[in-house]
Order: C-alpha cells, then structure tokens, then sequence
C-alpha cells in the first residue's frame, strides 16, 4: 500500500516537473480579476491594434518568442525572456537568428505551434493589403525560413542593434491553420477576429460589445497556468462611470486616474495606487512652415529665437503642477525618463521672464500701441493654439500657457477642437500651434519619423511642426546605429541636447501613470511600456 | 382613417429620407477621418492609407458614395461599421431592443407619474403642496440630463451604494447565474438609468397635465358634475382627467425626440448599451455608416412615435377621424 502511494506521488509529481515552465511556473490562487476600462477593443488581432485596450487582450491571448525585459533594452538580446521560443541561436555574422520553439507550445484548440506559424505570421504581416503599421517596423527582415517544424530562422538585411527587438516585439505570433484561408484584406472582419485562439496564458472567452471582454486562464499552458483563473475588462465609455465602478468596488483596478481621483481612493483603506514612468510625453508644438504656403517659413516660428524666447516665457514646472499635480512630471524632450538612453538631467531652456522680455524687445516685438500685446511691423505677436478639446488636462495647459504668454505680451488664442479635426490640421500642417502627445515604444528610433527631417518631408510623415535638423538626424541616426550602450546614450542626450536649444515645441509634460487597484490584488511590477505584461503574475490574497 | 394613416406614412418615410441625406452630407463633410488612429501612425505608408480606403470605398467621389449607399439602403443593407468591423443592422440590432427598453420604461413611467403629480397639485391647488410640486417640475423640466445621471450615479451607486455603476449587467458575473438571477440582475441595472428618464421627462409632462386640467375645470360639465354632488376626487378622475388627456396625447408624440436624445445621455453616463452609446463613439470616430444609420433608425423611431400619437388622438377625439 505505502509502495503504491510512493508511486502515485511519484506520478504526480512528474506531471508537475512536465507540464509547468522552469521560469514561471506558479500555483494558480484563482480568482477573478475585473479591470474598469474606458473603451471597446477596436480589433482582436495584434497588427492592427489601434487602442489600448486591444493591446491588453491581445498580450493576454498571444505569445511573444521572446519577452522584453522590465529595463526596456532593446539592444541585441539582452534583458529578453525565452517566452514561445525556449532558445535562439545567433548566425556568426548576426544576419540571422534560429528561434527555437517551446516544444510544449500550442494554441487553445490544441494544435502544436510550429515555425511554419512564426513565417506565416511574418508574410501576412507583411502583405500590404492586411493593412498593417507593424509591417513598416520589419523593414529590416528579409524573411523568415523553416528549416524544422520547431527552428523558425530570421534573415534580416542589416546588422542593427535592435535587429532582435524588431523580430520579437512586433510580432506576436499567430496560428496559420486558423487564418490560412482568410485573405489579409478581410482579417478584420472575420469570424476569427471575434473568437480569437492563441498560445497565451489566457484563452479568449467572450466580448460583448460596449459591455465587456471576458478571458479565462489556459491551466494546461505550456508555459504555465497563470495565477488568475478570469481576467474580466468591464466597459464603460463614461470616464465618470468608469472610475466610479472602480472606488464603488466593482471592479479591481483602474488603469488611468487622475490628480481629482487621488484623495477620492485615499478615503478607502481597501484601495492603493502605484505609479510608473510611462512612454507619453507632451508638447506645445510650433508649426515652423506657413500654413498658407509651406514652402514658406511660418512668419513667427521660422524664427528660432523667437520660440526659445517664448520657451523662456512659460513656467512649465507650474503649468504640470497644476494640470497634473503629482500625476506627471516636466518633460525634458523628445524623449521620456524610462529609456535606458535618456539622461534625466538635459539641460532645458530656462524658465525667466524678464529675460524672454529682453529678448523680444531685442528681436523687435514691442508693445508700440500699449495695448498689451507686441507688433513688429504692424503684425501682432499673436497666434492660435490648437488642442484637443476632449482632454481637460490639455486644454488646462493651454490657458495657463495662454496666461504665462500675455504676461511677455504675446496673444494666444486658444482653439478646442473635436479629436478628428485636431488630427487633419495636423496632418495637413494648417496650424500655428497645437498641444501634442505622443505614446512612444521601447525603442527611442521613434523620434526620428516624429522629430526628423525625414519624417518631415514625407506626405506621411508626422513630424507636423517641420523641424529640420541635420546635426539631430546625425546623431539619432548614429545613436541608433550604436551597440555600445553608453555610446547610444552620450549620442542620443547630443542630439536632445540640439533640439531642445532649437525649440521647435515648448515641452510641457511627462505622464506618470498612475493606477488604482484594491489591495487583495498582489501585483507584479508595471512595465513602462504595457502595465498589463505581468498580469500572468498577479494573484489574489487570500484573506 | 386608413387613407389618414396612409398619408402619414408617407409623409414619414419622406421626413426619414430627408434625414439620412442631410446627415450623410454632414458627416462626410465634417473634418477628420474613420482612420485617424491608424493615420497618425508614422508607419503606415501611402500605399497602406489607399488600401484601407478603398477596402472600404472612401476613395470614390462623395456623389458615387451617395448614390451606393442609397442603394444599399433601399435594398435593407446599411452599411458596414468601420470601428465595429460588424454589418451596422448587427451592431444597431444588437443596441436597439436596449434603447427601446429603456424609452418605453421612460414613456410610460414618466406619463404616469407626472399625470399623478398634475392631479395631486389641482387637487390641492393654491397650497403649499402645489407649490411645492410646481417648484420640483420646474426644476426637473430645466435640468440638463447628464447633470442628473452625474448626480444619480453618484448617490445611489457611490454614496449609497444601492444600485450597480451602469452597464446592463454585471460584466463578470452575469453569464454564470441562474435565470432568477439573471432577471434581478438585469432589473438592478435598469433601474438608475429608467428611472433619471423617467423622472426628467416627468416634470413636463406634469406641467403640461395640470395646465390642462386647470383649463377644464370651469368648464359647464364640471359645474354640473358639482351641482350633482360628486366629490372633487370623482370630478377630477371621472370628467376633468377625460377630457384634459387629449393634450398629453399629442405630448407622447412630442416626447418621443427628446426621449431618443435623452436616451444618448443617459446611455454613455450609464454605460447602458443601447443605441445612443454606439452613435455617439462613432461620431467622434468617424464611423460615416453606423453614424447615418442611427440617425436613420433614430428618425423612424421618431417619426412613427408621432405618427402614433397622432392616430392615439384622431383614436380618441372623433371629431378629427373624419380629417
């Protein structure tokens, strides 16, 4: 009898050591998790993502070969976690990279994953009529071979540091046997689209337009049943109702507070918050083209010295202060604190008044007629700022930027508008001014389609405010071309440090993300890219 | 009547195909783009832009745009919604039957309770309680709608936590349930948002009901009724209340374009799923074709709850059956 209860634990045990992952394997606590969320999914497919929280489920639901690390590095592999590929292999000259996949991997049908997956996911990435933003970021891998069901072989045209990052980052895999047979162009519509199957530690349950998304953990994952047994996203449009549902304790967790939301969780004992540096950065962007005629320098800000003198004129520190409390902090460029490339400390364009006053005067802006505002040859110092109207911390930002401004004599006025509207100006390069935003990726590459020359000139391109720098473009292009880490980061603070003193935007705000959660959740750090990456991990105390 | 009813049917389906061509023109003309998300990616190159918009026809003149999407119409088809990747009639379909639950809720609950209010105040007409009535449908008459959702939600789901916070059921538990539950459930989340509708279109309908039975009660019949010793309370119910309904009845009529726009509200405060909710994201998407059908099934809506009021009148009065 004690023999066969040997053997059984024996059993039992070997069933564990085969079914869960070396890294991550983790006794499930169960339970639900119900996050409180603004928006629908927009589409359940990774290449075509285009909201937020269409990038939570669809983390949730598909793999990776392999996972970012927490630092954010991009260069070569390091810091990257073996996820569907269990090892790769570098060729000698690095133009190629052999993943390895899981030999445990496969889909929640059942099928195994296989690198035939890995290539058909890269073609109909790459098929123009998917339709795809992704496909523009594998511009530099020539293709993807088979050479066993379980090797998928990366060919890229150039050796760059972040050739590994591209190959993985972009990519999630997707299962062929599922889209074989569904042309590119009609993805979106798809009853595939709707019932999604992946290899992720969740399995696709549910989505009940403007109600709710449902995913339910993949106990027999090959990589390791995640802690969660439900991950519940609960809909609601109204960001009112949502952070109600949220302090009401409806739901578990609330991904975008802000500063009016902090005191109202800090009445509940049974709530916390956490922040995190993000990859959003805000910016009062000039247009230096004439609108009317952009082979024209814009009659204002074609002039560098005049943007740095408005630069000096406004008090960013205050206008965060008041627009975001805590919640952000002064930007410090085209970048954002959380890459390993950016150095904290660049120096800005300091915030004197009287010396921006001096300097107007200098350039011959004066106040001739008293009434407050300057003119330099019968043209007032005036021009119109565009923002969004949707976004109260941004139109916030504006009216104050619009106080600090008249105060040095300049008048702004200051224009919400509708998001679609806002977006066509931009597109159209018809502004003066406008309160941007953009979320970046890991990479900071990012800075040279909405900073550089390149992004400036092509009808594409959203570098809206035509700035145009050489010397910038030269050092982006050269810290993105270095592997040395130290060398990336002295380049990249070179070419900051060039267009900060260039002032082709007033930079305004670096968001700190900042979440509200109920504390029987036990969360796993917040990555700066995607706050969700380790939902896997999270848990639920038991009381 | 049934030539009445004809006519009318025509002139409704006139005042719909008005509708959905002005709104078509509007919501093509209005700046901005369905792709503005994916436009402002710096990665999509031209060749992408083209390709979805001719995936979906937006790269053909407006007038050749207009005159397939006519044609689709007539054939039932209205289009397919871009942000919803679904055939519009599946996501309107699906929002719909939600929309309606929560306007007829609103109708018959708001005429109920404001003909109570009416008759209590001409009841006690020149009190202090009349008074008071009057001061509380003004009040509720002139309040913007989303103010008091704010205010309904706040108080009932975070200060006194008594209801759900929006939606129509629970989004995690619902589909485990039994069906008891289920009915409680889905009756939970009803209530706050039928009852901020019910209660704003109460206040003028109360208003509208008093007026008119303070309009009848001099009236000879009344009088008699009083000589032949009925209580105030029989007066009021059995001869005042009769005749003072035929102006609510054209108040149904009215009721129902601020209903459907007070739904919208109410809807995306409440995160009720109905049709207003789903109008409402595609507008500031640019979704052209669930846009357009909404306002299409909007103006049926409306115009066949006033067509309704209309025969509900020509129904009662019989001095107009013969017009």
């Amino acid at each position: 009898m004690a023999t066969m209860k040997h053997a059984r634990l024996l059993c039992v045990l070997a069933l564990l050591a085969c079914t869960g992952s070396d890294s991550t394997s983790a006794k499930s606590t169960g339970g639900t998790l119900t996050i409180s969320t603004g928006g629908d999914p927009d589409v359940l497919i990774p290449s075509l993502v285009s909201v937020v929280q269409a990038a939570q489920m669809t983390d949730m639901i598909y793999d990776r070969l392999a996972d970012i690390g927490d630092d954010l590095n991009i260069v070569n592999d390091a810091g990257f976690k073996p996820h569907l590929a269990d090892h790769w292999t570098w060729a000698p000259d690095s133009l190629s990279i052999a993943f390895h996949i899981n030999p445990r991997a496969k889909w929640h049908d059942g099928q195994r994953v296989t690198s035939s997956d890995v290539r058909f996911t890269f073609q109909s990435t790459m098929d123009s009529t998917l339709g795809t933003p992704v496909a523009a970021l594998l511009a530099n891998i020539d293709s993807v071979t088979t050479p066993d069901s379980a090797t998928a072989a990366f060919w890229f045209h150039r050796r760059i540091p972040q050739q590994f990052y591209d190959a993985t980052y972009q990519m999630p895999i997707m299962p062929e046997h599922i889209w074989k047979g569904i042309a590119p162009s009609a993805w979106r519509a798809s009853d595939a689209a709707k019932h999604p199957i992946g290899s992720g530690r969740f399995k696709f349950v549910r989505w009940t337009p403007r109600a709710s998304v449902e995913l339910v953990a993949d106990t027999a994952n090959y990589y390791g049943a995640p802690k969660l047994s439900r991950v519940v996203w609960s809909i609601a449009p109204d960001f009112n109702a949502a952070v109600t549902r949220f302090l009401a304790g409806e739901t578990d967790f609330f991904e975008a507070l802000r500063p009016e939301n902090i005191p109202e969780v800090a009445k509940h004992p049974e709530l916390a918050t956490k922040s995190f540096h993000g990859l959003n950065y805000q910016f009062a962007q000039f247009n230096l083209r004439d609108p009317a005629n952009h082979a024209r320098p814009h009659p204002l800000f074609g002039d560098r010295e005049l943007r740095r003198a408005l630069t000096m004129a406004v008090d960013r520190v205050s206008i965060v202060r008041s627009a975001y409390d805590s919640l952000a902090l002064p930007s410090i460029g085209p970048t954002v604190r959380a890459y390993p490339t950016t150095d904290p400390n660049l120096a800005q364009i300091p915030f004197d008044l009287p010396r921006a006053k001096a300097l107007l005067d200098s350039l011959g802006w004066r106040d001739a007629n008293g009434d407050g505002v300057r003119e330099k040859k019968g043209r007032p110092l005036e021009f119109t700022l565009d923002v969004p109207g949707t976004s109260k911390v941004r139109v916030r930002m504006a009216v104050l930027m619009q106080e600090q401004l008249r105060q040095a004599g300049v008048k702004v006025n200051v224009e919400q508008l509708d998001f679609p509207v806002l977006s066509e100006r931009e597109r159209k390069r018809t502004f003066d001014a406008v309160i941007n935003a953009w979320n970046t990726q890991p990479s900071p590459g990012a800075v040279r389609g909405s900073w550089g020359t390149a992004g400036s000139r092509a009808s594409s391109g959203n570098n809206y405010g035509s700035y145009e720098s050489p010397v910038f473009d030269a050092y982006v292009d050269s810290a993105l071309a270095s592997f040395d880490p130290a060398a990336r980061k002295a380049l990249f603070t070179k070419a900051y440090n060039t267009i900060i003193q260039d002032a082709p935007a007033i930079w305004l705000a670096e968001t700190v993300p900042t979440v509200g959660y109920n504390k029987r959740l036990e969360l796993a750090p917040l990555r700066s890219d995607a706050w969700w990456a380790h939902i896997p991990e999270w848990s639920i105390r038991t009381p | 009547m049934l030539r009445y009813f004809a006519r009318r049917l025509g002139q409704a389906a006139i005042i719909v195909a008005f509708v959905a061509v002005i709104s078509f023109v509007l919501i093509h003309i209005a700046p901005g783009d369905p792709f503005s998300a994916v436009m402002d990616n710096p990665n999509v190159s031209e060749v992408v832009r083209q390709t979805l918009r001719a995936q979906y026809g937006l790269d053909k003149p407006l007038a050749e745009q207009f005159v397939r999407y006519i044609g689709a119409v007539a054939k039932g088809d209205l289009g397919w919604s871009f942000s919803h990747d679904r055939p519009v009639l599946e996501v309107l379909g699906s929002a719909l039957p939600n929309t309606l639950l929560l306007m007829v809720i609103a109708l018959v609950g708001s005429f109920a309770l404001g003909i109570l209010i009416a008759l209590i105040q001409v009841a006690k007409r020149g009190t202090a309680t009349d008074h008071a009535l009057s001061g509380l449908t003004l009040f509720l008459f002139s309040m913007p709608d989303f103010w008091l959702a704010i205010l309904a939600l706040l108080a009932f789901t975070y200060w006194m936590p008594l209801f759900p916070v929006g939606g129509a059921v629970d989004p995690s538990m619902h589909e485990y349930m039994g069906l008891g539950a289920r009915i409680v459930d889905r009756l939970r989340h009803l209530v706050l948002p039928a009852l901020t509708l019910t209660v704003l279109a109460a206040g003028g309908v109360a208003r509208y009901q008093r007026a008119a039975l303070l309009d009848v009660l001099p009236a000879d019949y009344i009088r008699t009724a009083r000589l032949k010793g009925l209580t105030e309370r029989q007066i009021l119910r059995r001869h005042a209340l009769r005749n003072a309904l035929l102006p609510i009845i054209s108040l149904i009529g009215l009721s129902f374009p601020a209903l459907l726009t007070g739904a919208f509200f109410i809807e995306k405060i409440f995160a009720w799923p109905g049709m207003g909710l789903a109008v409402v994201s595609a507008i500031s998407s640019r979704d052209y074709p669930l846009v357009v059908g909404g306002v299409i099934i909007g103006s049926i809506m409306v115009t066949l709850g006033s067509l309704l009021a209309d025969l509900l009148y020509a129904w009662a009065d019989p001095r107009l059956r013969g017009h």
